[in-house]
């Protein structure tokens, strides 16, 4: 189990404001940091990875106490077991793309591992290439493995697939749950897009100023209140079409745009961009067998 | 949305769903809805809770006789009407509130529908939702 407790004055666009928080994330769980920017997601993670000291705090790891400002301990960031994934890269653009995984080992030896890990990720075809004849998306598959070759305990992943394209960002979610399924590895998410929180995490931490202003599962944190439709969704809206009596709202549930009929009443308070929850009673939907 | 409070007054359950009945002013509302009160807590008589129901799911009907399946039946007198090319919006004032219906256009010339008439709204039980707290 993690337990980190930090205090660190941010310096945000907003102006100065204190990052207080203490939380517990259990062993091989997936949690997700959501909130906007400036919120302090990042500066937990760099924390909790050893890059940023705070002026007070303490994290213990599987028992063993990575940080304790009280005591003078500072375990330095190479002697935590942390993967890290950032939203850039940061591959070496002369190594090949096996030679960029391999660079991570902690035992040079596990040449079975790098071509496993490279399998899972569909990037055997391309283990010769250097990074630069690879897509985006295919860079930061190799990123993701990186972070994986040297077993780490904890996996961070900080805003990984901001940069993607929505087709892109399905595949590597796919992929991250995958790994995340297949070693059980405990995983810190950040993320701030609402659909994306909805599909990867059980449990998800709003952070707003600072703080864990939330904690729950995210239907449980976007809905407004508890219908008892059964049928319902986190999403954003994406377009807002006016027809006179009604209005068709374009919800973007996961990567499928949705389209939902809302009164005029109802759609005065609605804008594109807006987080919404798309509920029904579950007696409405038609299930059509996929062929 | 149309919103109305109210306070459940009976739940009858099987496997896995409810019928609930909430009283909401002088009526008594029905839905139902895929929980029942070992599921969630809030389904228990005297819990207050709001009722909600879609435009679009509420009829109207005029000089109704027979019998008729939707339970969800009530008097509401015409206060407005907005139509486009499609779709009519009929506004009804029912016990101090509003009650908004969107239905076809045809449907509201077929009917004579005008400002000041007697009607009645009907909303299909597993149309309606409970919001607790």
């Amino acid at each position: 189990m993690i337990h980190f407790q930090a205090r660190k004055e941010l310096h945000t666009s907003d102006g100065p404001k204190r990052l207080e928080v203490d939380l517990r994330v259990e062993d091989g769980e997936f949690v997700t940091l959501f909130g906007e920017s400036g919120a302090g997601k990042t500066t937990i993670l760099r924390i909790l990875a050893g890059l940023t000291l705070p002026e007070s705090g303490r994290i213990e790891v599987d028992g063993s106490v990575w940080l304790d400002t009280a005591k003078k301990i500072n375990v330095p960031v190479q002697a935590r077991s942390i993967g890290l994934v950032f939203q850039s890269y940061n591959l070496f653009p002369n190594m090949t793309v096996r030679e960029n995984v391999r660079f991570a080992l902690i035992d040079p030896k596990e040449d079975n591992f790098i071509e496993e890990l490279l399998h899972m990720v569909q990037l055997t075809e391309l283990a010769d290439r250097k990074p630069a004849a690879l897509s985006a998306g295919q860079q930061q598959r190799v990123a993701l493995v990186r972070a994986l070759a040297r077993r780490p305990r904890i996996l961070l992943l900080d805003e990984p697939l901001s940069a993607l394209d929505a087709a892109m960002r399905e595949k590597l979610q796919d992929d991250i749950l995958e790994i995340y399924r297949k070693f059980k590895i405990t995983t810190i998410f950040v993320s701030h897009d609402v659909s994306e929180v909805s599909k990867m995490s059980r449990r998800m931490l709003l952070i707003k100023d600072g703080r864990i202003i939330k904690e729950g599962s995210p239907t449980e944190i976007f809905s407004p209140a508890n219908p008892s439709g059964k049928f319902k969704f986190a999403g954003e809206i994406i377009a807002i079409e006016d027809d006179g009596i009604v209005a068709v709202v374009t919800v973007l549930v996961g990567n499928n745009p949705t389209k939902v009929v809302a009164t005029q009443a109802e759609r005065a308070v609605l804008r594109v961009g807006d987080k919404v929850v798309v509920a029904s009673k579950a007696f409405n939907p038609i299930l059509l067998k996929a062929v | 949305m149309n919103k109305l409070q109210g306070n459940i007054v009976a739940v009858k359950s099987s496997a896995s769903m409810s019928i609930v009945d909430v009283k909401a002013g002088a009526d008594i509302f029905s839905a139902v809805v895929l929980e029942t009160p070992a599921s969630a807590a809030y389904l228990r008589a005297g819990k207050t809770v709001t009722i909600l129901f879609k435009e679009t799911e509420v009829s109207i009907g005029k000089n109704l006789s027979g019998m008729i399946s939707l339970r969800n039946r009530f008097p509401g007198v015409i206060k407005g009407i907005k139509t486009n090319e499609i779709l009519a919006e009929i506004t009804l004032a029912y016990q101090g509130l509003h009650i908004v219906s969107v239905i076809s256009r045809r449907s509201a010339e077929k009917m004579e529908l005008k400002e000041g008439d007697h009607v009645e709204w009907l909303v299909k039980t597993n149309e309606v939702s409970l919001l607790h707290s």
